[in-house]
């Protein structure tokens, strides 16, 4: 009787849940057609096809556009891995004077609010001249998205240690093999956690890019963001609609390069096939 | 050791590898403008600007005006001069500040060109050098076509423009109604306050300093004080306190009727736009005068919505095209806002996008005077000639973030 009951209490929660997700999610869908719907209907009284012309209409500069964006945020979200990787160890691996103070600095950029920070180094760049070029763009959506990376990486550094690595040394393997085949593979489902977060701290940068690529560089934010903010309902739907996407699209494929390299790569001795 | 002198290697081949490849990518026209832009005939321009890009920042919130931008103007520009065009979609503030970021660098060929801007930016802007100028008095077209003298060219938010803005499109206050739900129309402010009674939870107005908001509270300030003190008034806090105090009692005493008893107000007008149209409330208010007939069109607004204005007038601007001072291509940007001064090019704006021409009527020819004349302006506006006649001047920019902050103060949640 009590186990029912719980189930119940459990299956309502989970209806709850499901329905916090897709309502809004089915809602976006809906308003991409609707242009009028006037509280108490139930269903949208006008439907246009205004949303799908402003796509249509865009389609080339549109796939463009994305594709670059993709490229871009792919490029941060690999260099932060890389970089949050290399950070992690170094903090939890080594002892090195002034350790603490590279810790400090890994998270300063959270402490400093984005608008300020992209004010200030924007004037940096242009002296460098960095400014209006993807390099640029990538290298200051770096900044934000680091410590993101090096934070979940260093969650999994400190709980996967270094002990299996230098089993491995022991046994004669190279450094770089050592860590490949036992660190690597651990910390997989971290490094993926990583790479997704810094690729949408990335993607959904608008004012930092604005700054650093002066309009030069276009990315879909760049895009979207003028049609959410001008309250053009419709057509600012179509476009998170293909945000949100574009960004599973991508995350599934991040997975399965993951899973590929499991099987195939570093983790062939973790996986149970 | 060894690890960590790796490690550092490999940093600093990664830093390397990326200001390599940042140096790949330079633009391709660079310094083809120098600093003689001042001595040039337009013939001249035209000849320099040929085969160059030009950029245009500006507001890109608005689907039709980009479409038309894109695949209108942009293949004109293309076609006649050889200049590619290139709309950079961004809100103003963001505009200035990365201009200010450029100059502050002293980047000289600025990646900026024209900036679409008026009043209280345009001040700041000038007033910081931020602007490139006078110019207005090089291009043909705004001497053929333009009425030099009138206020509307020579005076942006009442101040001086002295020849460092073109005039882009004219912009009126209107308020906008479904005759089918609320057939009377308050014609002054003491009829709003009859409709606001009547229609308890059913109106309200944006929050300032949202744009069309401050526009609207400006035009109540209008309705009860009088507009003609404001026009030379000094920007000084208790001067204009006074001045303005009956209207916020006024405003004051709207508030219980307000939506949410006007313990707040929608964050900005595309929000009341969308609380119109969704029928949340019965009155919108917007500077797009003639926006109306596009929304009737597409149906976001019923087809029995009408535009109207108060018997005493609305406030009307322009708004108007710049040239940053440290554009990279500042014969480009001239031809450019030359030819958006073009009849041919107002009558498609005005066609196409319902924007009031900023041209003289006098100074155009049969012809083309029929092409503006010919264009249906669609329903629920109002004509042309009444909408003008009962157009009020802005008030000295100054005055605008002065009368924003005394709102804030007095009325909102009082």
């Amino acid at each position: 009787m009590k186990n029912k009951r719980k189930s119940i209490f459990i299956s309502i929660t989970q209806f709850v849940l499901l329905a916090a997700i897709l309502v809004p999610a089915v809602t976006l869908l809906l308003w991409i057609f609707t242009e009028r719907w006037t509280w108490p209907d139930l269903a949208p009284q006008v439907f246009s096809k205004r949303a799908i012309f402003e796509i249509a209409g865009r389609k080339k500069e549109l796939l463009q556009i994305l594709w670059s964006s993709i490229l871009i945020s792919t490029v941060v979200a690999v260099l932060s891995a890389v970089i949050g990787i290399m950070t992690a160890r170094a903090i939890l691996l080594y002892r090195f004077p002034g350790k603490q103070v590279v810790y400090f600095f890994t998270i300063l950029p959270f402490m400093v609010p984005a608008t300020v920070f992209a004010m200030g180094i924007q004037i940096t760049f242009i002296k460098m001249g960095l400014n209006n070029r993807i390099t640029g763009v990538i290298i200051a959506h770096l900044i934000c998205s680091l410590p993101y990376a090096i934070r979940l990486i260093m969650d999994g550094t400190a709980a996967v240690g270094s002990r299996l690595e230098e089993q491995a040394r022991v046994l004669g393997a190279s450094p770089f093999k050592a860590f490949y085949k036992t660190s690597l593979p651990m910390l997989m489902p971290v490094i993926l956690s990583a790479v997704s977060m810094s690729y949408i701290v990335s993607f959904s940068q608008y004012f930092l890019t604005l700054m650093i690529g002066g309009g030069n560089v276009k990315t879909f934010t760049i895009l979207m963001v003028p049609y959410l903010q001008s309250g053009n309902r419709n057509i600012a739907c179509i476009y998170s609609t293909l945000f949100l996407g574009v960004t599973l699209l991508v995350f599934g494929v991040f997975e399965w390069a993951a899973g590929r390299f499991m099987k195939h790569g570093g983790g062939e001795f973790y996986t149970s096939e | 050791m060894k690890k960590r002198i790796s490690a550092a290697l490999l940093a600093v081949a990664i830093a390397f590898s990326m200001t390599a490849c940042g140096n790949n990518e330079r633009p391709k026209e660079e310094n083809k403008t120098a600093s003689v832009t001042e001595e040039m005939s337009f013939e001249t321009m035209k000849e320099e600007a040929k085969g160059t890009t030009v950029t245009f920042y500006g507001w890109g919130g608005d689907e039709k005006l980009n479409e038309w931008l894109d695949n209108t103007f942009a293949p004109a520009m293309k076609e006649t001069y050889d200049i590619t065009m290139e709309r950079v979609p961004m809100d103003i503030d963001q505009v200035l500040s990365q201009l200010s970021g450029e100059i502050q660098a002293g980047e000289k060929n600025g990646s900026i060109d024209m900036i679409w801007i008026n009043g209280e930016n345009f001040r700041s802007a000038k007033e910081n050098n931020m602007l490139y100028g006078p110019f207005v008095d090089k291009l043909p077209n705004f001497q053929d076509y333009v009425d030099a003298k009138s206020k509307d060219v020579t005076l942006d938010f009442a101040y001086p423009i002295e020849g460092f803005e073109a005039p882009y499109g004219k912009a009126q206050i209107v308020m906008i109604a479904d005759t089918a739900v609320t057939p009377d129309m308050p014609k002054s402010a003491e009829d709003f306050k009859e409709f606001v009674r009547k229609y308890p939870g059913k109106v309200t107005y944006p929050a300032l300093p949202d744009f069309t908001g401050s526009a609207f509270v400006r035009n109540i300030i209008y309705e009860i004080c009088g507009y003609e003190q404001f026009l030379d008034m000094k920007g000084d806090k208790e001067t204009v306190k006074a001045a303005v105090e009956p209207a916020m009692a006024y405003l004051r005493e709207l508030n219980p009727y307000l939506w949410n008893e006007g313990k707040t107000f929608p964050d900005s007008s595309t929000t009341l736009d969308n609380m119109f149209s969704d029928g949340e409330v019965v009155l919108n208010m917007t500077y797009d005068a003639y926006g109306t007939a596009v929304k009737i069109a597409d149906g976001a607004y019923t087809q029995t919505t009408q535009s109207f204005q108060f018997e005493k007038g609305t406030i009307g601007n322009t708004n108007f095209m710049a040239i940053a001072a440290n554009s990279g291509n500042k014969a480009g940007a001239m031809v450019a806002i030359n030819e958006m001064l073009s009849p041919e090019i107002q009558a498609d704006r005005y066609d196409t996008l319902k924007v009031i021409p900023v041209l003289d009527n006098s100074k155009l020819s049969k012809e083309q005077k029929a092409s503006f004349d010919g264009v249906d302006l669609g329903k629920g506006t109002i004509p042309q000639e009444e909408l003008l006649s009962k157009r009020l001047p802005e008030m000295p920019a100054e005055l605008v973030p002065i009368i924003e902050e005394i709102w804030t103060e007095e009325v909102a949640g009082k």
